[in-house]
């Protein structure tokens, strides 16, 4: 199923609850970081049922999303001594890594290993995710974000698809969709730059 | 490129899937410590986690959140109940198995004790055989015309000893036992071993080793306590005289 079917009753779903409780993450960082045992109970309550659903998004197989799941949590697991509990956002670092783990996989399968993997690593530092500014995640932006995306073209909605769900780069999307590099990489502008304007709009209102 | 220029490229960097001269770029900005750079690319990743947030919600197996916890050594509370469920299983089983085992312990026994027991009335048969297939050995028949006699065979050889064979015997009470006596012509009788019925009211019973027919008078049974007796303590229900 494509993206731009999925994704407006996706936000109308559980995305708005699940937002929400990014807020609440600080106290549970830091028993994470004390490496205490009910925390990773209670991690794993708070994301492991929306890291599947993202896996399994990408992957399209149970018995290997559930592996990539229990994967994402032991290098959260084992990277929380690195996480700032005061500064850092728990949950948008558990997407990341449940994320890259998936993509890491779909390369993998595909044959598409390359320096990407080292790139996807990086791009789990804990350091990237503090921070965030307190309306960054806020339920506000959210509606404004799944606005935005209903009025994307199809075009647009599938590079975003293959970018954020199959992790194509810019000349394997052109190759996979048959287009000249130069008018993939205007969808993919177009369509970050309207979806990043609709949410600067709020912030300016 | 300046920042202005870089703009729609922090997802896209975000993800990891930017390559090439505009990787190069957004890494050479951020290397610099722009501070613009840096701002933009945290606004790409709550972008980012916005949509991605989006995949429709898909229910894990139960058992994921045990894999997950002894992925990281850590036991869920709980467990310790499974597992104790488990060991007390384990236990009912162990036990049942240790039972069945201990009964088929038992009937092997048993088994071993009948096969034992037959083998012992074989030999016993065979040695009688033997013993009455020998020239030596003489017969004397006990019994015949008496209202209801125990009645049977003596057979006597001097190198092999003394065989009984009788039919009709009385039932034993609890507690006693058949005495076999040899009686000589003088003097006390010799015990000569204890015997029971092999079926009942019948039995033959065989003293083996030399005998001295000269001297021996009579062979007689009584009725003994089971433990046996130094001399008769009943009336004799067979006394077959046997001088020869």
């Amino acid at each position: 199923m494509k993206l731009w079917k999925i994704l407006p009753a996706a936000f109308a779903c559980g995305l708005l609850q699940v937002l929400l409780r990014f807020k609440d993450d600080a106290d549970l960082a830091r028993r994470l970081k004390a490496r205490e045992p009910h925390a990773m109970s209670d991690l794993y309550d708070r994301y492991g049922r929306i890291a599947f659903s993202l896996i399994y998004r990408i992957v399209r197989n149970t018995a290997a999303a559930e592996d990539l799941v229990q994967e994402t949590f032991l290098r959260v697991w084992n990277r929380a001594q690195s996480f700032d509990p005061q500064r850092g956002s728990l949950g948008p670092w558990v997407l990341t890594v449940a994320r890259n783990r998936a993509i890491d996989y779909l390369r993998s399968i595909d044959g598409r290993m390359s320096a990407g993997s080292l790139d996807l690593d990086r791009l789990e530092n804990p350091a990237l995710f503090s921070d965030f500014e307190d309306s960054a995640l806020s339920l506000d932006r959210t509606r404004r974000l799944k606005s935005a995306f209903e009025k994307l073209s199809p075009n647009q909605r599938m590079v975003i698809e293959l970018a954020y769900f199959e992790g194509l780069s810019q000349p394997e999307m052109a190759q996979r969709m048959k287009q000249p590099l130069g008018t993939v990489k205007t969808w993919v502008r177009s369509a970050l730059k309207a979806l990043r304007e609709e949410l600067t709009g709020v912030a300016i209102a | 490129m300046n920042c202005e220029e870089l703009n729609d490229l922090y997802e896209l960097y975000a993800l990891g899937v930017l390559d090439g001269e505009e990787k190069a770029e957004v890494d050479a900005h951020l290397a610099r410590g722009c501070e613009t750079c840096r701002k933009n690319l945290k606004e790409a990743l709550a972008i980012n986690t916005m949509l991605l947030s989006s995949a429709p919600a898909a229910v894990p197996s139960a058992r994921l959140k045990r894999r997950v916890m002894a992925s990281v050594g850590v036991e869920r509370s709980g467990w310790g109940w499974a597992a104790a469920l488990a060991a007390a299983c384990m236990l009912v089983v162990a036990l049942w198995l240790s039972i069945q085992e201990r009964h088929r312990a038992g009937e092997l026994a048993d088994a071993r004790r009948t096969l034992m027991q037959i083998s012992a009335q074989r030999d016993r048969m065979l040695q009688a055989l033997t013993f009455l297939n020998q020239p030596e050995t003489q017969q004397v028949g006990f019994g015949r015309g008496q209202p209801i006699p125990p009645r049977g065979n003596v057979f006597v050889n001097p190198r092999s000893g003394v065989l009984l064979i009788s039919s009709n015997l009385p039932p034993l009470d609890p507690g006693k036992i058949f005495e076999m006596w040899l009686i000589p012509k003088s003097g006390a009788p010799r015990p000569a071993g204890l015997f029971q019925p092999t079926a009942p009211g019948s039995a033959f019973h065989m003293l083996p080793g030399p005998v001295d027919v000269s001297t021996l008078g009579t062979v007689a049974v009584t009725i003994e306590p089971e433990a046996g007796s130094a001399g008769p303590t009943t009336t004799p229900i067979i006394a077959v005289p046997v001088g020869f």
